[in-house]
């Protein structure tokens, strides 16, 4: 569970500032935080599962 | 060449204000917004990368610094995370005169948050130059 909510608090941080910095609009930037946030998270999630399966 | 034509291949000379503000957005995460009046941006991007530097420090991260003391590829394998964690200005600065951060203790590489807390510290500075990016270009009048 600690793995989770530091991965969680690290892809919150990152979209924060990716989104603040990326666009020009205010509904632009929090999509694009938003989708940062969601791709930082699935990748995690799906990296985290692969890696469960290696033996080694 | 025109304003118009520089505008268009990007080669305008940016104003000594820009280069100002981009170093005190270096210099202190969110200071660079916080001079030019942007006070939502200053907290938002100065907050995230505070948290993020404050809490990799807090999980038991620790900073690279160039020693000199590593010979060959181990010592230059030091300066890539050096100068990104040189990126939290102040924070980096500050840590270093006052010794702490930097060290790199077996209990303190047995902590189960270890490799999280130095990766959070090293992507707080690489974060804090995407502010400073941002805080160069909205002085020089490239964004808004």
């Amino acid at each position: 569970m600690r793995h989770f909510l530091i991965m969680t608090a690290f892809a919150a941080l990152a979209a924060i500032v990716f989104g603040a910095v990326a666009k020009d609009k205010n509904n632009d930037r929090l999509m694009y935080g938003l989708k940062v946030f969601a791709e930082f998270m699935v990748i995690g999630l799906v990296l985290s599962w692969i890696l469960y399966f290696i033996p080694f | 060449m025109t304003t118009a034509a520089n505008r268009q291949t990007g080669s305008e000379s940016a104003p000594a204000k820009a280069w100002l503000m981009g170093l005190a957005g270096w210099l202190v995460p969110g200071l660079g917004h916080l001079l030019q009046g942007a006070w939502g941006r200053a907290l938002l991007l100065g907050g995230a990368v505070w948290a993020c530097f404050i809490s990799g420090f807090m999980m038991g991260g620790h900073l690279y610094k160039y020693s000199g003391t590593d010979q060959g590829l181990a010592g230059l394998a030091q300066i890539p995370p050096m100068v990104g964690d040189l990126g939290a200005g102040l924070l980096y600065i500050g840590c270093w005169f006052m010794g702490i951060g930097f060290a790199n203790t077996p209990q303190q590489a047995a902590l189960p948050t270890f490799e999280y807390a130095w990766t959070f510290m090293l992507v707080a500075g690489l974060l804090n130059y995407l502010c400073m990016l941002d805080a160069f270009d909205m002085a020089a009048g490239r964004k808004s």
